[in-house]
C-alpha cells in the first residue's frame, strides 16, 4: 500500500471496529441518505444497495487511514524519544522539593 | 390541499392569505426556478445527459447486484488485509524477541 510503508507492519494493526472506520462509514451512509433525500425517495428504505456500498467504502477507507495515522504518530514519537535520548542535558527534570524545605521552620512560641 | 378555484392568479392579500395559498405561491416560484418536483417537495438532482423521469417500477437489478457484490468484495478484502496485518505483527514480535534490545 502506498499510504502505509512497509515498516508500519511492525505496529499492532487497528481493530476492524475503530473510530475512523465508524466515522467514515457513517459519513458514507449519510451521503446515501442525502442522495435519497435529494431524489425524493423514501429516506431509509430506498436504495439499500447504495447505503451498503457507501458505508462499506467509508469503512474500508477508514481502516487504511487509521493505519496510516498510527504510523505517522509512531514515527513522530520514535524521532522525539531518540532526540531526548541523545540530548539528556536539555531534559533534566528539576529535583523534587521535599515538603520540609517548603514549609517555614517551626518556632514554638510559648 | 389544493387551493380553491378562483384563487389561481392571486397571491392573496395579507387579510385573506392562508397557509395553502402561501404554499401554492412558493411552489409556483419554485416551478419558475425549475426546482419543483411532483408532490410538495423540491428536487435538486437532474441527469446531465438525458432528461428522463425515474421509473421505480423497474429496478436496475444489474446496478443493485454490482453494488452488493462490490460491497461483499470490499468486506472480504478488508477482513483478509486485517488478518494479514495481525499475522505479520505477531511474526515480527516473535522475531524481535530473539534480537538484542539495547537500542530502541
Amino acid at each position: 500500500m502506498a499510504a502505509v510503508p512497509e515498516e508500519a507492519r511492525g505496529l499492532p494493526p487497528p481493530p476492524l471496529l475503530n473510530k475512523m472506520s465508524a466515522w467514515l462509514g457513517g459519513a458514507g451512509w449519510m451521503a446515501a441518505l442525502l442522495a435519497n433525500g435529494f431524489s425524493q425517495r423514501p429516506l431509509l428504505t430506498a436504495g439499500v444497495h447504495r447505503q451498503v456500498l457507501l458505508t462499506t467504502v467509508g469503512w474500508f477507507a477508514g481502516y487504511f487511514l487509521a493505519k496510516r495515522t498510527q504510523y505517522v504518530h509512531a514515527k513522530k514519537d520514535r524521532e522525539m524519544f531518540e532526540y531526548v535520548r541523545h540530548h539528556p542535558e536539555d531534559f533534566k527534570t528539576a529535583g523534587k522539593k521535599r515538603i520540609g524545605e517548603l514549609l517555614e521552620d517551626f518556632i514554638p512560641i510559648r | 390541499m389544493a387551493a380553491p378555484p378562483g384563487r389561481q392568479g392571486a397571491a392573496g392579500s395579507a387579510l385573506t392569505a392562508r397557509p395553502c395559498d402561501k404554499m401554492a405561491a412558493a411552489l409556483r416560484a419554485a416551478a419558475g426556478l425549475r426546482l419543483a418536483g411532483p408532490g410538495h417537495g423540491l428536487v435538486f438532482t437532474r441527469s446531465a445527459f438525458v432528461a428522463r423521469k425515474n421509473n421505480y417500477e423497474h429496478p436496475n437489478w444489474f446496478g443493485v447486484g454490482l453494488a452488493f457484490s462490490t460491497s461483499a468484495a470490499l468486506w472480504a478484502l478488508l477482513f483478509k488485509q486485517h488478518n494479514e496485518d495481525v499475522m505479520e505483527y505477531e511474526r515480527r514480535k516473535e522475531a524481535s524477541k530473539h534480537k538484542c534490545t539495547g537500542c530502541s
